[in-house]
Order: C-alpha cells, then sequence, then structure tokens
C-alpha cells in the first residue's frame, strides 16, 4: 500500500472523530452519502470526457477504422483487412524505426528523469540563485526548436563543433556526429534527454511543495543522512508525480518528431527514423492515410502495454 | 517505508518555520559550492540556446555569413527587430495568440482539475477504466489525429452554413470556435491533476465531511488551494503548448484575422532560404511572453499544503 | 477490395461521425463559352461576364511584403479586368503546403486555383483534382509558344495540361572564380573530369585532416536534388518515356552516384557533414567551399551577406554526357470541382501573366518561367537568375509517376548509403528502384 494515506492527522477539530467509512471496491447498498458521492464523482468527470470524447475519441477511433483501409484522402476509403500493417511490417524502414524509437526511449526517459528529480530536489533548497536556476533549466521548453536545433548543430558540427574541439584539446580524433550511422542515434539521445529536463524537472518541483517539512525534521531528529532523506521520504512522496512523469514521458518519447526532423530528417540513410517520422512521411507526403493510421495503432499498441505494465507495477489505488 | 515518526507529527505544528528543505542548508557550505558548480554548469547549457537566438537576433546577414562564426554579435542590428515587425501583422497575431492561449489554459485548468479530481478521490464505477482511457487518448500521433478533426470542425452541424447533416457549409472552419474549442483539453492534464490529488492526504475530506461540506465545496475549498504549484504547472505547460501552436491554426484559418504568431513566424522561413536574423528577432519577442509567464508562476511554486491556511 | 457488407455498420459509424468523406469526383464541368486568352493572354471581351467567389491557396505572396504586392498591387488589376470576380486568398507556407492540400482535399473543400510544386500535379491530377485546362483555354500548343517545352510539360499528366508554371527553382553549379584563379584555373569546369580537377585542386584541408574548404559542396542541398542533378549532366532520367518504370539505375544513373560517392570517399572534395541544407549560409558564400551545386537564390543571398562576393561567383552547367540542370518550382492548378472554373481560369491567367510572374519571381530570388521576360529588368539585374532562364533548354525536372510524391523521400537516406558506403552506388540504385517500381505497380 501506498504511502499516502497514512501520512497526516487531519486539521479537524479533534473533538469529532473522523467518522466516514473508507470506500471499498466491494461497497454494497450504498449509503444515500455514498451515492451521491459518487454522482458528484461522476459530474465531475463529464464535461472533460465529454470534450474528450468528442476531439480527441472519435479521431482515435477514426484512425483505428482508416488503419484497415486504402484511405488517401482522394477518393473513398476501401476496407483492406490488414493489408497496411501487413506492408508497414514487411517494410524495412519501418521496423527499423520501431527499433530506433524503443532504444531512444530506453535512454532518453530514465536519464533526463533522473537528472530531473536530482535538480529539482537542489532547486527546492531554497539557494540564492534558485529562481535563476530554475528559470534557466525550464528555458529549452520555451525555447523555439530551431534555435536549440541550430546549438546542437554547432557542438556537433565536425569541423568547428564544441564537442570535436573538447575532443582535440585532449588529443582525442573528433567525429561528425550527426551524420555518421554510429553515432548519430546516440547525438540524438543526448539533445532528447538533455531537452525532457526542464518540463520534468518542473512539475517535480511542484510535487515537491506537497511534501510535508515535518516529514523531514522528524528524520533529521531519527540522524537520516540526505542521502537517506532522499530515497526513503522525497522519491516515495513523488511516487504520483513519478508515475505521470513516466508515462508522459514514454509517450512523449515514442511520439518524438520535432528533434528528428530539425537535427537529422530521419538519416543518414534512415539511421534515426522515428515511429512518428515515418507516420508522417506515410500521411502528409505520400498521402497514404490508412497506412499512417496503421503505423499509428502500432505505436499506440506499444505504448498502452507499456503504460499497463507500469500501472500493474505502481498501483496506487485507494 | 521507513518514517514511523511521521505519523506523530500534526500539520501546522510549532516547528514549521523554515524553507521546505532546510535541512539541507544545515549541510557544510563546502557542499553547497559543489552544488552550485554543477547547477551553474547545467543552466549554462540550458541557457545557451536562448541566448544565441537572442544574439542572432543582433547580427547582420553579413556577420552571420562570416566564417568562423562570432560569438557576440560585432555590430548590435537592433533594427532587425523593428524589421521583423514589418514583415506580418505580429500586433494581430500577438493578440490572437493570447486569446486562444488565455482560453486554453482556463478551460483546461477548470474542466482537468475537476476531472482530475474526481478520478483521484472519489470512487465511482468505471473510473479505472475512465482513466486509463483518458491516458490512451494521448497515445495516437498528432499528424494521425488532425485530418479527422479537421473534418469534424468542416462538418459541424448547423454551423458555417452546414445544415443539420454537416453538409453544405465550412463549419467551424476560419472560426474562433475551431481555434479555441478542439485543442482546449488535453488528457494529460487531467492526468497530472489527478497524480496531485492523489498526493494529499485523506483525512482532510474526511474532516470537511464531518464539517457537512458537499463534494464540490471539498474539491473547490479543500483541496484545490492545496495544489496550486500543479495549477501553475498545468497553466504553464498549456499556455506555452497553445502559444507555440502552429500546425493546427494554419490549417483552420484563412482570414488575416484569426491567425497566430507562429503561423506569422513562418513568413522567414521560406522555401530554399531562411532570412535568420529576423526569425530569432521574432521567435525571441515571441518566446518573452513565455520566460515572463514562468518567472511569474514561481511564486506558486513555495506553497505547498503544509503552509496554506487549510481552514 | 468492395467494402462488404458486414463492415458496413464501421463504415456508417465513422460516416456518422462526418469522418468519410468521398471527395466527389466531379466531372469537371469545363466552360462553353472559352475565352480567347493563350497563356499570358490578357484581358477578353467576355470579361465582364465572367463572375464568382473564388478561393486561392499559395505559399507565395507570403508575409506584409507578399500579401501588400499580391492584394494591394496586383489583385486590383485583376478585378479591374474582371470586376464580378472575388478572390479570398490563403495564404500558407511551402513546408506545411501538403498538410493544408491533404485536409483540403479531404474535406472536398479544394480551392479554385491551387500552387503547387513541381512533381505534385501528377499525382494531383490523376486523383481527379485538378481542372484539365485544355477546354478552359490553355493548351499545350499554345503554352509552347510562350514558354520553354519542358517547363510546360511540368504540368502536364498523361498528355493533358493541368497546370501553368509560374516562378522556377533551379539547382546548376557555381564556381568561385577567386579561389579557381588561386589554383590556377581561369573558367570553370566543362566535363566531370575538370570538375574532379579543379575541386582536388581547390580542397584545403588542416594538418589533421579537417577539411577547411571543400572543392565541389554537394551537402548543401537535399541529397535527392544533388544527385538528380548528377544524374541529368550524366545523361541520365528518373523514368522512361511513359513513366511505368525507374531507369536511374541504369548506367547513366549509377555513373552520376559514383561520381557523388567518388568525390566524398576517393577525391575526399568534401566530407559529409561538411554543410548542410540546415546551414545559416552558404559555403560559397563565405567561401567555405570552391565550387557547389547551388539554388539560383545564392543570388539574392549573397547580394544581402556579402556583396563583394558576388563579383567572384561564376554559374556554371555540369556537364557530363550533357550539361545538367535542375529545376523545380511553383505551378498554378485550377481545382477539377470550382464552382467558377472560368473565373479560376481567368486568375490562373492573370498569376502567371508576365507583370504578375515577373513581381512574384523578383520578391524571392526566382526564376520567372516565361522566356520572354529574360529581357526584363530584374532579369538582367541577376546574374544567376538570367543564366537560368538562357539555359532553361537543359534544365530537367524531378517527377513522372503519379506515385512521386510517396517515393521521393526515399531518394535522399538511398543516396546517403551510398555516400556512406554502407551500399554500392549500383545496389543503393537498384533497391531504390525496387522500392519506386512497387510503388508504381501498388
Amino acid at each position: 500500500m501506498s504511502i499516502f494515506e497514512r501520512t497526516e492527522s487531519p486539521p479537524a477539530p479533534p473533538e469529532k472523530p473522523p467518522t466516514v467509512v473508507t470506500t471499498t471496491r466491494k461497497t454494497r447498498g450504498l449509503s444515500p452519502a455514498e451515492r451521491s458521492k459518487r454522482r458528484a464523482g461522476w459530474l465531475m468527470v463529464a464535461p472533460a470526457a465529454l470534450h474528450i470524447g468528442i476531439w480527441t475519441l472519435i479521431p482515435v477511433i477514426a484512425t483505428f477504422y482508416l488503419s484497415f483501409t486504402d484511405y488517401d484522402v482522394f477518393s473513398s476509403p476501401n476496407w483492406i483487412w490488414f493489408d497496411n500493417y501487413v506492408e508497414t511490417f514487411q517494410d524495412p524502414v519501418f521496423v527499423k524505426s520501431i527499433w530506433n524509437t524503443i532504444w531512444y526511449t530506453f535512454w532518453t526517459v530514465p536519464v533526463s528523469m533522473a537528472v530531473a528529480v536530482v535538480v529539482a530536489v537542489a532547486l527546492n533548497q531554497g539557494l540564492r540563485l534558485q529562481r535563476f536556476y530554475r528559470t534557466a533549466f525550464f528555458l529549452p521548453q520555451v525555447t523555439a526548436t530551431v534555435a536549440i536545433a541550430m546549438v546542437w548543430l554547432w557542438i556537433f558540427n565536425p569541423q568547428y563543433g564544441l564537442l570535436n574541439g573538447i575532443l582535440e584539446f585532449f588529443g582525442l580524433p573528433g567525429k561528425a556526429w550527426l551524420v555518421d550511422p554510429d553515432t548519430a542515434m546516440w547525438s540524438v539521445i543526448i539533445v532528447g534527454a538533455w531537452q525532457g529536463i526542464g518540463i520534468k524537472m518542473l512539475i517535480y518541483i511542484a510535487a515537491l511543495q506537497n511534501i510535508d517539512n515535518s516529514l523531514y525534521e522528524a528524520a533529521s531528529l531519527d540522524g537520516a543522512s540526505a542521502v537517506r532523506k532522499f530515497f526513503s521520504i522525497t522519491l516515495p512522496m513523488l511516487k504520483p508525480a513519478t508515475f505521470f512523469v513516466f508515462i508522459i514521458s514514454i509517450i512523449g518519447a515514442f511520439q518524438v518528431f520535432d528533434q528528428i526532423y530539425v537535427l537529422t530528417d530521419g538519416g543518414p540513410a534512415n539511421a534515426t527514423t522515428m515511429m512518428t517520422y515515418e507516420v508522417y512521411r506515410s500521411a502528409f507526403q505520400e498521402f497514404r492515410m490508412g497506412m499512417a493510421a496503421a503505423q499509428s495503432v502500432v505505436l499506440f499498441a506499444f505504448l498502452l502495454v507499456m503504460t499497463l505494465i507500469s500501472r500493474r507495477a505502481t498501483r496506487e489505488e485507494d | 517505508m521507513t518514517i514511523p515518526t511521521a505519523r506523530a507529527i500534526v500539520i501546522g505544528g510549532p516547528a514549521r518555520e523554515g524553507k521546505p528543505g532546510a535541512w539541507y542548508r544545515r549541510r557544510s557550505t563546502h557542499n553547497s559550492i559543489i552544488l552550485n558548480a554543477f547547477l551553474m554548469l547545467g543552466a549554462i547549457t540550458m541557457l545557451t540556446p536562448f541566448v544565441w537566438m537572442v544574439l542572432t537576433s543582433l547580427k547582420s546577414p553579413a556577420e552571420l555569413a562570416q566564417f568562423p562564426p562570432t560569438f557576440l554579435p560585432e555590430e548590435w542590428v537592433w533594427s532587425n527587430y523593428t524589421e521583423a515587425l514589418n514583415a506580418a501583422p505580429f500586433g494581430l497575431y500577438f493578440r490572437n495568440s493570447l486569446i486562444i492561449a488565455v482560453s486554453h489554459t482556463i478551460i483546461t485548468i477548470l474542466m482537468g482539475a475537476m476531472a482530475g479530481y474526481a478520478l483521484a478521490r472519489i470512487y465511482f464505477r468505471g473510473r479505472e477504466f475512465v482513466f486509463l482511457a483518458f491516458v490512451a487518448m494521448l497515445m495516437i500521433p498528432t499528424y494521425t489525429k488532425i485530418v479527422p478533426q479537421f473534418l469534424m470542425v468542416k462538418f459541424m452541424p448547423l454551423f458555417g452554413g452546414n445544415d443539420i447533416m454537416g453538409q453544405g457549409g465550412t463549419g467551424w472552419l476560419d472560426t474562433w470556435w475551431a481555434l479555441i474549442i478542439p485543442g482546449g483539453l488535453s488528457a494529460a492534464s487531467i492526468f497530472l491533476f489527478r497524480q496531485f490529488y492523489l498526493s494529499l492526504p485523506k483525512e482532510l475530506e474526511e474532516a470537511a465531511r464531518v464539517d457537512g461540506l458537499n463534494e464540490f465545496r471539498i474539491f473547490a475549498q479543500i483541496y484545490t488551494p492545496l495544489i496550486k504549484p500543479a495549477i501553475a504547472t498545468v497553466g504553464l505547460l498549456t499556455f506555452q503548448e497553445s502559444w507555440n501552436n502552429f500546425l493546427w491554426p494554419l490549417l483552420v484559418t484563412r482570414s488575416e484575422d484569426l491567425r497566430v504568431i507562429q503561423v506569422g513566424l513562418a513568413v522567414f522561413q521560406q522555401l530554399d532560404n531562411t532570412q535568420w536574423q529576423y526569425l530569432m528577432a521574432g521567435t525571441t519577442l515571441a518566446t518573452v511572453p513565455m520566460v515572463l509567464l514562468f518567472i511569474f508562476a514561481q511564486k506558486y511554486f513555495i506553497q505547498g499544503f503544509t503552509h496554506a491556511g487549510i481552514k | 477490395m468492395r467494402v462488404t457488407p458486414r463492415i458496413r455498420s464501421w463504415t456508417g459509424l465513422a460516416a456518422v461521425a462526418g469522418l468519410v468523406v468521398s471527395v466527389a469526383a466531379c466531372s469537371s464541368e469545363t466552360a462553353s463559352e472559352d475565352t480567347d486568352a493563350t497563356a499570358g493572354g490578357d484581358s477578353s471581351a467576355a470579361a465582364s461576364e465572367i463572375s464568382g467567389t473564388i478561393s486561392l491557396l499559395t505559399p507565395i505572396f507570403e508575409g506584409t511584403p507578399g500579401q501588400e504586392l499580391l492584394e494591394d498591387e496586383l489583385l486590383p488589376q485583376f478585378y479591374e479586368m474582371y470586376p464580378d470576380v472575388t478572390v479570398e486568398v490563403d495564404y500558407t507556407t511551402y513546408g506545411n503546403l501538403n498538410e493544408k492540400l491533404t485536409t483540403a482535399v479531404a474535406s472536398g473543400l479544394v480551392p479554385d486555383v491551387m500552387m503547387m510544386g513541381v512533381g505534385w500535379i501528377e499525382g494531383f491530377a490523376d486523383k481527379g483534382v485538378l481542372a484539365d485546362l485544355a477546354p478552359l483555354g490553355l493548351t499545350e500548343d499554345g503554352l509552347k509558344e510562350v514558354y520553354t517545352d519542358s517547363i510546360v510539360e511540368a504540368g502536364m499528366w498523361d498528355g493533358d495540361v493541368y497546370a501553368v508554371p509560374i516562378m522556377l527553382d533551379t539547382r546548376f553549379g557555381v564556381a568561385r572564380m577567386d579561389i579557381l584563379e588561386e589554383a590556377g584555373y581561369t573558367e570553370p569546369p566543362s566535363s566531370w573530369d575538370e570538375l574532379v580537377e579543379i575541386a582536388e585542386a581547390t580542397t584545403v584541408r588542416a594538418d589533421n585532416g579537417s577539411l577547411d574548404r571543400a572543392g565541389f559542396d554537394m551537402m548543401s542541398l537535399d541529397p535527392r536534388q544533388a544527385f538528380e542533378v548528377m544524374l541529368f549532366s550524366a545523361g541520365g532520367g528518373l523514368f522512361n518515356e511513359d513513366v511505368t518504370e525507374p531507369v536511374f539505375n541504369n548506367e547513366q544513373g549509377v555513373a552520376a552516384l559514383e561520381l557523388m560517392t567518388d568525390m566524398v570517399n576517393t577525391y575526399e572534395v568534401e566530407d559529409i557533414g561538411f554543410a548542410s541544407p540546415d546551414d545559416i549560409v552558404n559555403p560559397l558564400i563565405n567561401g567555405r567551399a570552391a565550387m557547389g551545386i547551388a539554388h539560383n537564390n545564392l543570388w539574392t543571398q549573397a547580394l544581402e551577406a556579402d556583396e563583394s562576393a558576388l563579383e567572384h561567383m561564376e554559374p556554371f552547367l555540369i556537364e557530363g554526357e550533357v550539361p545538367g540542370m535542375f529545376f523545380g518550382g511553383t505551378l498554378a492548378t485550377v481545382s477539377s470541382n470550382s464552382s467558377s472554373p472560368e473565373a479560376a481560369t481567368a486568375l490562373l491567367e492573370f498569376l502567371s501573366s508576365p507583370d504578375v510572374a515577373l513581381a512574384a519571381n523578383e520578391q524571392r530570388g526566382n526564376v520567372p518561367a516565361l522566356t520572354e521576360l529574360l529581357e526584363s529588368e530584374y532579369v538582367q539585374s541577376n546574374r544567376f537568375v538570367q543564366f537560368a532562364l538562357e539555359n532553361l533548354e537543359y534544365a530537367q525536372r524531378e517527377g513522372g509517376p503519379s506515385t512521386w510524391l510517396e517515393v521521393r523521400g526515399d531518394f535522399a537516406p538511398a543516396v546517403e548509403a551510398a555516400l556512406l558506403e554502407q551500399k554500392t552506388p549500383q545496389e543503393s540504385l537498384d533497391d531504390l528502384a525496387a522500392l519506386v517500381q512497387d510503388a508504381i505497380n501498388r
């Protein structure tokens, strides 16, 4: 069970002890209070569900439908069963993009999450330059992608790039990082991890505000070290935020597009092409909407499986 | 796990004066220097693209063509800004982007917070399914959803000359509706709100219920004031995403009056020719509101529930 | 396969959601009362009878300057000729023209007049989106009187005219004569052998082998277009006569890609990654390359960045078996389900007329398609544009089959694979040709 239920006692007047029965899944014969509470629950979800149901669910259903058709935007779709799926899995470029996407996600998500949580904690200590640091770390989130790309293109440039300059200083040979098939993927991963830090840090900082300081004080009284407090208080208390960051990061990494578009264009020789990149090409360069839909469903399937697994692993129900 | 002492401490107790994390500051200044050094290094790598953008916006085309590239402008060409602003009606675009971003932020915070609260704190049948369904909505790439969304906007019944079946007219195309409604809410914000409401203690609601508050008031008056950091985060991210949106506004509008700032910036990136100095000047101007908003929003990042007056 | 009854419920579901839209393959209701116009023709006697509101989708004339040019200067002239026609302009960018057209076609709201790139006409015409212009008064023979043949053919599909060119983007060789003269050459290369020789002589490397100056730059443009320039100069082409199969993997094609590969790996006149289309500045402008394949707007770029470089830059045709030059460009088309095809055609003719085309080209530093504009002040003032226009007879374009847009994205990876020596040029082109053949057969 999670830690969140046994943290604090209520601020309510002590003479009125809590009497409300905790709800459980198996409740039968609900009390009127409980029934109105559940109704309130539905009512509160309803506006969002309606909006998402219309503007996202319908396009998602359309995507599933179109994935079984040969829709090309020019003429009505014809049902072609699994032809798109069969074709796309026979396409070596798409298969490569799946592996590239998995590889990219496997590295960028954990690295940027780890850095983000450490930076968030460090920037929650009331350092003198705290505001400056926070703003700086958030800046890549708002800086134009094209400006970010230009700077990284400069860093990775084989002739006058910063990275080769540093290597040269230590007497090491330089590389054409973004155009060498051996290093292009790693270069893209570095940029992806770097760029992902800001937003994750922001969410972690927000989540840190909800941790009761008294937990740390109590632990200090027990003589716990900073590292121990980080692992036994901070990280467990950040679990809901971490679940969010993890899922959203995986979804984001699986749908990486802009960076690839500006850094490598999927090259060299498809070394850095990603699933969303192939989806984009199918949809808007080749006008094969049915194919793009099928590729999207494949992407969806990967993400759904991963979400369900991590949901199992971190189940934090009442 | 291993924090048995936590239970014993009561919210609002006298021991709570220090800022969050005061435990750290008692450590040696030695550590502090190392920490600052690391943070400064990180901050510099994060700042570089932004600084590069600003410096590039102040260079002349001749200087941009130089090799090796210069770092600081030899001559500070402030006129890039006035010329960039003359390349498109940016005042109008700025206003439009602002209206859209503010609308999206308000819709998202209202709907997202309510839904997130219910999903986190009220058990009802199908809750887990609804939650996972919301998350699943994020898993289809934008590029796939955008054509169906466009068609829905175009065939919106009874708007723009359409009949009840959505035929005959242009629906919501080239209207504020298309700019504001479809992108008004992202499932990610519901998810984030849910996680934040989840991390609050149960005892608060039990006490409030004893006091006779109904569910909406518990949501609005007890819990929501405690997640100001989350509201600030969602608001900031929603605003930013909306502000930077380019493709959707381009697709659904035609009139100049409805075009947005990112569409205006695209003028500088023509096929086979980018006017870097103007592009960077325009982009810098477009980024400034976001930076200011972030600096402003930061003040909501220090109010945890331990400090908020619960009653 | 036809939609079987079993899945009709699915279709129905989606249809209710307003998602499945059949683009009414409109029987292009063509004009009975033709105007007397030929290409670039002026207003006709029937002009006053033409009326309607028409929409124009354009990736050019963007930004305030472009908009002012179009709406304050050009369109008023059009309204003078056709007082009963109203034009609604939808500005977009080239980068997102695909998305704009995709959604337009999918929703059935196809703009009456659309501008598109070379290589797009085939697919859109094949799918019935574009109107055949011949019944509207624009015939192949008429157009060929005022345009170079190959330019007119870029707007044709299956023997019919669907588009009229407005501006051209050309690519050819450019040499920095100051650098060549230093190395003892007074003329740009006139053959592949000379190209290699001069490139080798002008390449400069630092002691550690890092490239300071490329002898011949091929990295500043899309690998596909670089390959096409070399392919054309090798005397090769992309497809056979009736565009049923690719021929770029024949002897000439392989020779072209081999030359590119050798330039990088044997003669080492340029390294992969030395330049890129995303670079702020073309290496020819700041002397980081002695020669290169360049776009005609390099002239305008240099004019802004370093006027002194202009006098050293000499355009040349890369000569293998034949002189090679590549052209792409922007063409105007009319929608096949336009509600007033006469008005749309009138606008198309107006946009491609000399004065308008000249103004549009001048704004972007591009090459006007009309041969008669060679004498115009703008063309005479821009050496690259003038050079391109003078040599248009050698220019070849990309495209051919209706599936061109589907396959063109596969060229860059194939060229890169050869340059990186992952595959031999022959293997790389054979694999690409197989892919392209699949798409054509599909």
